[in-house]
């Protein structure tokens, strides 16, 4: 039986991982790390005409981190804040075949699930600066709470 | 700390995890020191510490001491008597007891000159309008209605641990440690932490594998039926000085057998072939 986590696709996607690097003067800068595991990792944007132009990111983490933040990047690359704004934990777990951890490990779905906290949170603080009334994007900081 | 105007220093360690006990001199020859505060035993690393040594430098300098027993005393025999330090504490959950119960022993002497830090039943003598008295020792210092059932609790795992025999789990903990050592060093890519020699160690070791992050090789090993800790073991510091993120701990007690630790390396393989390493 293959393993329910460790496939070959999340291993090769942690290995290869998608957008890693740096922006030069990013729009979004946004930190986040597990302490209890050691997780860290920094998401940065770069925003054009409301679209997500660049996003790029470093750190270190675990496979299910780094696997899940490679392909939250790819997800959103080009795509609308408000796509992004709106992304849920299923979406994100989905493509990599790990639902399952939501029930199983509620250990392991903080390593998966970290880049998209990072994401909700970095496209708070980067919304609430730029409107009046931010109390509309605290759904936003909400959501990102509530993840795990 | 910053209330009382105290300034925290540290005592290095060398290459294997073995404290720098010349830096002890040279912070106790400062004459500033109020308290030296040591582990008996590392939870990363196994090392254990040259207690006596420590405590009778100190106490030649007239400095307190505060020993973390969590490690040792489940592990190896403990005479307070013998080591004369000031404080020291250890917790039931770590040698078979109940979670959330421990014991912090403190020297009568010491414990005399302190006043309570919590208040509640038990711990006053006379209670008037604008003034209070606190109870004997070692009542003053246990307010409220104490967690009976869990003292209770730790009580049994301790006469239970007892009638086996510190030194027979100590044996059985040195003959486990050889063991893997000698195995685990065999495996292709392991990095082991901590001294070599059995005896100036506890039964734990922590390793990592190839480049591997420690909590994916406890998963994986977890589905193969081991239970490993993987992470900073809540000691960021020593992960630091080791230029690691974190480790991966196998620890030992008096229900592990040899075919355990076989059972650890042969899960390794698994890691191995996942990733193919």
């Amino acid at each position: 039986m293959s393993d329910p986590i460790y496939t070959e696709i999340i291993i090769d996607e942690a290995k290869n991982a998608h957008n890693v690097g740096t922006i030069e003067n990013p729009d979004i800068s946004q930190h986040d790390a597990n302490p209890m595991c050691g997780d860290d990792i920094t998401l940065q944007m770069r925003i054009n005409n409301n679209e997500i132009s660049d996003i790029k990111w470093h750190g270190d983490g675990c496979t299910i981190c780094k696997a899940c933040t490679s392909v939250l990047t790819q997800m959103v690359k080009g795509q609308n804040i408000e796509f992004a704004k709106n992304l849920k934990k299923e979406e994100i777990l989905s493509e990599l075949g790990l639902q399952h951890l939501i029930k199983q490990s509620p250990v392991r779905i903080k390593c998966a699930l970290l880049s998209l906290k990072a994401l909700k949170l970095g496209l708070y603080s980067y919304l609430a600066k730029k409107i009046e009334n931010s109390s509309s994007v605290d759904s936003l900081k909400e959501d990102a709470s509530k993840l795990y | 700390m910053k209330e009382k105007g105290a300034k925290l220093e540290y005592i290095g360690v060398d290459d294997n995890g073995e404290l720098l006990l010349d830096q002890l001199d040279s912070y106790l020859e400062t004459g500033k020191v109020k308290l030296v505060a040591f582990s008996q035993m590392s939870n990363v690393l196994g090392t254990i510490t040259n207690t006596e040594e420590i405590i009778n430098k100190c106490k030649k300098s007239g400095v307190k001491t505060l020993i973390d027993g969590a490690q040792s005393v489940p592990h190896m025999k403990v005479d307070l008597e013998k080591l004369d330090c000031d404080f020291f504490a250890f917790s039931a959950h770590k040698m078979l007891g109940p979670t959330g119960v421990g014991v912090l022993w403190v020297r009568k002497n010491v414990l005399e000159t302190m006043d309570p830090f919590h208040g509640g039943g038990d711990m006053i003598r006379e209670v008037h309008k604008y003034e209070t008295t606190w109870n004997d020792l070692p009542y003053k210092f246990e307010a409220g209605t104490p967690s009976i059932a869990d003292v209770i609790g730790f009580g049994a795992a301790i006469d239970y641990i007892t009638t086996i025999g510190m030194d027979t789990i100590r044996n059985h903990e040195i003959d486990l440690t050889k063991y893997a050592l000698e195995k685990m060093s065999q495996v292709k890519g392991i990095t082991i932490y901590g001294v070599k020699d059995v005896l100036k160690r506890g039964g734990v070791i922590s390793f990592n594998f190839h480049d591997v992050h420690p909590h994916d090789v406890a998963t994986i090993v977890d589905r193969e039926g081991i239970s490993i800790r993987s992470g900073h073991h809540c000691a960021q510091v020593l992960m630091e000085r080791l230029e690691v993120a974190a480790t991966n701990r196998a620890s030992f007690y008096i229900y592990n057998t040899k075919e355990d630790v076989d059972k650890l390396i042969k899960s390794l393989e698994k890691v191995a072939e996942l990733y193919k390493l």
